[in-house]
């Protein structure tokens, strides 16, 4: 774990859908080239503290700094701009573009990067060099995901959002997923992962943060996250 | 036959331009452009303006026109209007675009002034060339809208296919929340779109003014036209849309050659035909289930995006038992206004409050179908056109009396509006808003506009009750029966089949799984509905003392429901202030102010509508909430904190940390995944 400034600072984020309040007080540091793994149960706010950092949603409370500037006040364009790039939940692809298009609107924001980061891309993945021209919504899940984690591969960004990028996927397609965010975070990104599977996730990760219906309620570092702690507050299944 | 052909290519032409440009803003934007017609007519009037008016040569002018003013025109209106809208319900896009329609045409007229002669010149020289292909006849215009077409397909094909910005459009017709985490701003992309849909719109209106005439209403049928090939492309696929629109042009032109040019069915065959086009697409895509509504962007869209913001979804708090609420109050205040000023004014004044009331009791079939089946039905003016044709010729032909007609005669009305509920009913919002407003039009070129309904415009005569004959007594008569169909409303409102009309409206699927039949509660809102707008134009006739055809004119309704809407599509008494406002306000003007000023009020009607975009609660609904708050501040008033607890007019009002820096994807989710 580096001691560096951190490249992300998040105090007392708060956001609320409508009355709903679904964050409350949230805050972590992140440091430049380390991995935080955030972990909860269903509703617990992750996915929603994922879109919120990276501009979809609003927060109403709180403050997020992202290598000196303030993150709360871009639009999401700017934030991925600014080098953090978020890999939504589900299938971040657009279905109706074909891979070498979907890899193209990835890299508008690092143009002068395109050929490389495109021959980039499909070295890592040659399966998309294969159907470069096959429309994105016919790809497989497995192969829509590799899509979207090329996305983070070809470009170097400073911060990779991964939200439940196993979800739904074959065992070989998990091994994927964690490889290759490995292989990021080899390259200098730090990300923050958030998994449905909280060992794995906790292996790969320098930092733990859990989040329970809105709230931190354990964060320190990954390897202290026993199974008595994991099981506490993930209950026996998450904790796998 | 070539001649016929070729002729019909270039009116084919006309609609491809038109529904290829609804289509791209579709799919790009979201929003369904009922105002394509009058930002046609806006930027054909503009180079009207220019080339014969100020003498400008044609490529001077159609440059200036099409390549400056029509996009920036485009632009200006999404900054204004259409980017509120691309998260809104489907009314109220289809409101706010129908009140751009409604105020935008007059206000041009304003500003550029009023055509009595609406022949103008497109873009090929005067005297117009004639070549003669194969034999056939063509000419110059023909020829350039061809020309106009070729290029709109090579450049729009072009630059989507093979250019970023074309890749960046695709995209984000894909996903909006996708493009934007791209680092791609969706904002800059939709402005650009709408740029192009203004010149698009403009190449329309001036290409089809020559055949169809420099007005409103010419454009109106063109784009009615077009939404035959839109529909046929499912509101998605380009290439149908303009192989659609070719085939319709042709089919129009090449059935002319086999029909008398003299005959009266020939008068109705020919308008019939896109519609008739419409009809056998949407049956055919009703039957096989792929009529529903396209759902803009992707799952992440949909999860970040704002529910809510239709006005027959906002919710209204209980009123505690015992209490009075402040609605009440305000409604009990507005009826007793209403019942007084009659008998204070004159016969001329006193007339057009009780054409207001009877046009109020047509409206309360808005509130019915659309305020609480949330269903969006264009149509309710062409039933409230039967009524009056129905009531009139019982009153003429079988000497009934005028009351007994009018409650009986609507009745007969009623199997239209089911059969029509029926048709619907598995189709989405926009195919239901399209189909019902294509079948009002229908209606009104086959059957009202007829003889012997038509007579010159002046309809059938039809009596008053002989206690009613004066003004004053007719209002109250009117007011009468629109309290009686207000209680109604309420008590169905109120009862178990109210309870299941909700039901439906907020979830069919949450309604099906308590076991309530889907197809029995719009049916049975669809008949109440058709038989209250059926009551309303029997009064309204009743007034007239003749049915005057030609004010149940479908676009008319269009004005009917933007002001309802506007007002509040749920409440019984905004359909009160409605009504009034509508016959009333006009006369105002036209007594009291310069004729030029006479189309301020519909002006006025469009601007509410559009308003809408940013405050979907309606403007009573609004302001009694307001008062409500007002008083609740003050201590012991008892009255229920904002009777109506409207839902955030705009989403991202409810954000109250710096929503302004963030983009438009940032609003405020309300029912999205937390």
């Amino acid at each position: 774990m580096s001691t560096d400034a951190p490249l992300l600072r998040v105090k007392d984020l708060a956001v609320r859908y409508g009355s709903a309040q679904a964050l409350f007080d949230v805050s972590f540091d992140l440091s430049p080239n380390s991995a935080l793994a955030v972990l909860g149960p269903n509703g617990a706010g992750k996915t929603t503290l994922a879109r919120t950092l990276s501009g979809l949603v609003p927060s109403c409370g709180g403050s997020a700094e992202f290598a000196g500037q303030d993150l709360l006040k871009l639009t999401a364009p700017r934030v991925r701009r600014a080098g953090l790039l978020h890999l939504p939940e589900g299938r971040g692809v657009f279905p109706g573009l074909t891979v070498q298009e979907n890899l193209r609107m990835a890299l508008t924001a690092d143009k002068q990067a395109r050929n490389p980061g495109l021959e980039r891309a499909f070295e890592i993945f040659p399966v998309l060099a294969e159907r470069r021209r096959q429309p994105a919504g016919t790809l497989s899940g497995g192969e829509q995901q590799m899509l979207s984690l090329a996305r983070a591969l070809m470009v170097s960004p400073r911060l990779v959002i991964a939200d439940e990028m196993s979800l739904g996927l074959s065992p070989k397609a998990v091994d994927i997923v964690f490889a290759s965010l490995a292989r990021a975070r080899d390259n200098g990104v730090s990300v923050i992962m958030i998994e449905q599977f909280a060992r794995r996730a906790l292996d790969f990760a320098d930092q733990g943060l859990i989040l329970h219906r809105g709230r931190s309620s354990w964060s320190g570092p990954a390897q202290e996250a026993g199974e008595e702690l994991l099981h506490r507050y993930l209950g026996g299944a998450a904790a796998a | 036959m070539l001649s016929y052909v070729l002729a019909g290519l270039a009116l084919g032409a006309v609609y491809a331009v038109a529904a290829g440009s609804l289509v791209i803003t579709y799919v790009a934007s979201g929003v369904f452009n009922l105002a394509f017609a009058a930002m046609a007519f806006t930027v054909a009037r503009f180079y009207y303006f220019l080339n014969t008016e100020q003498g400008w040569a044609i490529p001077p002018a159609a440059v200036v026109s099409l390549m400056i003013f029509a996009p920036v025109f485009g632009a200006l209106l999404y900054a204004v209007l259409f980017r509120h809208l691309r998260l809104r319900s489907t009314l109220v896009k289809l409101m706010a675009t129908v009140g751009l329609s409604v105020a935008l045409p007059p206000l041009v007229q304003l500003v550029l002034g009023h055509l009595t002669n609406v022949t103008a010149p497109a873009l090929a020289p005067r005297p117009l060339a004639v070549f003669h292909p194969f034999g056939a006849v063509l000419n110059a215009d023909q020829l350039a809208t061809y020309i106009g077409l070729a290029v709109v397909l090579v450049v729009g094909v072009g630059v989507l296919r093979f250019t970023e910005v074309g890749l960046r459009v695709r995209a984000l017709v894909d996903s909006e929340a996708l493009t934007s985490l791209s680092g791609t701003n969706p904002g800059r992309v939709s402005l650009g779109v709408w740029a192009v849909s203004g010149t698009l719109a403009g190449l329309a209106g001036i290409l089809v003014a020559p055949t169809s005439g420099l007005s409103a209403e010419g454009m109106t049928y063109m784009m009615s036209a077009a939404f035959a090939a839109v529909i046929a492309a499912r509101l998605r696929s380009l290439a149908v849309a303009v192989v659609v629109a070719l085939t319709m042009g042709v089919v129009t032109d090449v059935v002319q050659k086999y029909l008398d040019p003299s005959s009266s069915f020939t008068a109705a065959v020919i308008p019939s035909v896109p519609f008739a086009f419409m009809l056998v697409f949407l049956l055919y895509y009703a039957v096989r289930g792929e009529a529903g509504d396209a759902v803009a962007g992707g799952a992440l869209d949909r999860a970040i995006s704002p529910q809510g913001g239709d006005p027959s979804l906002m919710r209204t708090a209980a009123v505690p038992q015992g209490r009075i609420s402040s609605s009440s109050i305000g409604t009990l205040a507005v009826v007793v206004v209403i019942a007084v000023v009659p008998a204070g004014l004159d016969r001329y004044w006193a007339g057009l409050v009780a054409a207001g009331i009877a046009a109020a009791i047509a409206l309360l079939s808005y509130t019915l179908v659309t305020g609480e089946g949330a269903m969006v039905w264009l149509s309710q003016i062409t039933f409230a056109g039967v009524g009056a044709v129905v009531a009139a010729e019982l009153v003429d032909r079988w000497s009934w009396p005028p009351l007994l007609a009018v409650f009986l005669g609507s009745v007969l009305v009623v199997p239209v509006g089911v059969l029509l509920g029926l048709l619907t009913i598995r189709l989405g919002d926009l195919y239901v808003a399209l189909v019902t407003l294509t079948f009002g039009s229908l209606v009104q070129t086959l059957v009202l506009t007829q003889d012997p309904f038509y007579d010159f415009g002046s309809g059938q005569p039809m009596e008053r009750p002989s206690f009613a004959q004066d003004n004053q007594v007719f209002a109250y008569l009117a007011l009468a029966v629109f309290l009686l169909v207000g209680l109604v409303i309420l008590n169905v409102r109120r009862s178990t089949a109210g309870l299941a009309v909700a039901a439906v409206r907020w979830s069919e699927n949450g309604a099906k799984t308590l076991g309530i039949s889907v197809i029995q509660t719009k049916v049975l809102l669809s008949a109440l509905a058709t038989y209250i707008a059926a009551l309303g134009g029997g009064f309204l006739a009743m007034n007239f003392r003749y049915t005057l055809p030609d004010s149940f004119h479908p676009s008319l309704g269009l004005v009917w429901l933007a002001v309802l809407v506007t007002m509040g599509s749920r409440s019984i008494v905004a359909a009160l202030i409605a009504g009034v406002v509508l016959y009333v306000m006009p006369g105002i003007f036209a007594s009291y102010l310069p004729d030029k000023f006479a189309d301020v009020p519909t002006i006025l009607f469009g601007l509410g509508a559009i308003g809408l975009a940013t405050h979907p609660e309606g403007v009573v609904a609004q302001t009694g909430a307001n008062l409500a708050r007002l008083f609740t501040r003050r201590p012991g008033w008892a009255g229920t904190a904002a009777t109506t607890l409207t839902a955030p007019p705009d989403p991202a009002e409810a954000a109250p940390h710096d929503r302004s820096a963030r983009g438009e994807v940032q609003q405020l989710p309300t029912g999205g995944q937390p």
